[in-house]
């Protein structure tokens, strides 16, 4: 076998567990990376709504500064160009990077589902008295939610994913792993294939969990029959 | 009808543009305690809207209006009180499909009055048995009939224990054979006493159900009448085309 196929795959389930530790960061950074994408997500979604229009439009400004830059030249905006006022350490730079950056596309995506819940549901609440705030909470929100649920799904295996870039600031997180390992043992492909594995599992398990969410949450949509 | 008759309700002045349209000029209208008052007409005439400035659901240019003698601001806790008092009855059911049956009904109990779980679950019960569907409480909205969307509808706005209801065409996006057990529960809480407005094209109801009719055509009320008188002799000509058009001929 080892002659036909240039790597000593052997070695990969030798030393699979070689990246644990990485994986582990990996895992914190998304998921720092993602709470604070969702806080930051939900606040500015609100204030595109708003009808104040300096709130939509800072909200509308953030929105077009980064979902039109790379999430690399945020990173390294954090990382290297505030040091003149800042430093901030590795690890954090990586979970702000990746917060600011989700933040703008998950506000979209909880924008688009509370105009996407039809008008006539704030009405109706209305009419039975409720104030607006409450209605929100109450009736749009609950039904916004269950929408945002794949969009979010699909964010989230992208800030998975996006989370590699930290390599590059010298986080100790899987890609970086990978490489190091890659180059001390000269065996980079075997190394980076440990690197996807780790990756594929992270992504399946969370595909699961958000397929599993979607179908609690079916429960009162079932059609009739 | 030997119905009470006090002013209770109280609409002078409204004027409602939408852009550059019209859509309602100059309305003023009384409509007395436990009245049925049905409005006709055709679409465009400026009946829905009429019944949504009624609920503040529309925000009216011009206009004053008074409950009970009193008049109703426009601010948002006037209007909030207000509308808990004006049941609305919408033509697309807009019930909240993410709660179950009776979930909706205590909606309105539980999170604008406050009341207890308990005895909004029992206010509930009752109310989903008088339109017939105590046995769907714990179904979701999704699993109704249209006919059946709209009797949950119904139930929820009266657990609010409103003064006024107010029916927003609330048979027309159904299917023939479904209108008949939507309009009857409608009849018995006109007969029961409940003030009513009712915009819709159910002459049948009209005849049955109504003390008076008004008929609307291009943001004005054109013609009101008993509903004998209306249906039997309008005067104005534009009333008698569109009834020959609506109405059955015989």
């Amino acid at each position: 076998m080892s002659t036909i196929i240039p790597w000593n795959l052997a070695v990969i389930p030798e030393r699979f567990f070689f990246f644990r530790d990485a994986a582990f960061y990996t895992l914190q950074i998304t998921t720092l990376g993602i709470l604070a994408g969702l806080i930051i997500g939900l606040i500015v979604a609100f204030a595109k709504i708003a009808k104040n229009p300096i709130l939509s439009n800072l909200a509308a400004g953030y929105i077009f500064i980064i979902r039109g830059t790379p999430l690399l030249l945020q990173l390294f905006i954090i990382y290297y160009g505030m040091t003149t006022v800042v430093t901030i350490p590795p690890f954090p730079s990586a979970v702000i990077a990746l917060g600011i950056h989700n933040g703008a596309y998950i506000a979209e995506v909880f924008r688009g589902s509370i105009i996407s819940i039809d008008y006539g549901q704030m009405e109706a609440a209305r009419s039975l008295g409720m104030p607006h705030s409450r209605a929100m909470r109450r009736i749009v929100l609950p039904q916004a939610f269950k929408r945002a649920v794949p969009p979010l799904g699909n964010q989230f295996i992208i800030a998975l994913k996006d989370s590699s870039l930290a390599s590059t600031i010298a986080v100790p997180e899987l890609l970086l792993r990978g490489r190091q390992l890659g180059s001390s043992s000269f065996m980079y492909m075997e190394m980076l294939i440990i690197v996807a594995i780790w990756y594929l599992i992270m992504t399946s398990v969370l595909t699961y969990a958000v397929h599993r969410v979607e179908k609690r949450l079916r429960v009162s949509d079932r059609d009739q029959t | 009808m030997t119905k009470l008759k006090e002013p209770f309700l109280r609409i002078e002045h409204l004027e409602k543009w939408y852009g550059d349209l019209h859509v309602l000029r100059d309305i003023s209208l009384d409509i007395a305690e436990k009245e049925v008052l049905v409005v006709i007409g055709a679409s465009g005439s400026g009946k829905s809207t009429l019944l949504r400035c009624l609920n503040f659901l529309e925000k009216a240019q011009k206009g004053k209006f008074y409950l009970d003698g009193k008049k109703i601001r426009n601010n948002e806790r006037d209007l909030n009180r207000v509308r808990q008092e004006m049941g609305m009855v919408f033509q697309h059911f807009n019930l909240f499909p993410h709660m179950s049956v009776i979930k909706n009904v205590m909606e309105g109990p539980v999170h604008v009055k406050g009341l207890p779980k308990k005895q909004a679950r029992n206010i509930a019960h009752k109310l989903l048995d008088k339109v017939g569907l105590g046995d769907k409480a714990d179904t979701y909205p999704a699993m109704l009939s249209g006919g059946q969307k709209q009797r949950v509808a119904i139930a929820r706005a009266l657990a609010m224990e409103p003064r006024v209801m107010l029916f927003d065409e609330p048979t027309s996006s159904l299917d023939p054979e479904l209108v008949g057990d939507v309009l009857k529960v409608m009849e018995d809480l006109g007969r029961e006493g409940m003030t009513m407005v009712v915009v819709t094209h159910e002459m049948w109801f009209a005849k049955e159900a109504a003390d008076r009719v008004i008929f609307m055509d291009d943001g004005i009320i054109l013609e009101e009448a008993t509903p004998e008188k209306m249906f039997t002799s309008p005067e104005n000509e534009r009333t008698q085309a569109f009834l020959k058009q609506i109405l059955p001929q015989e």
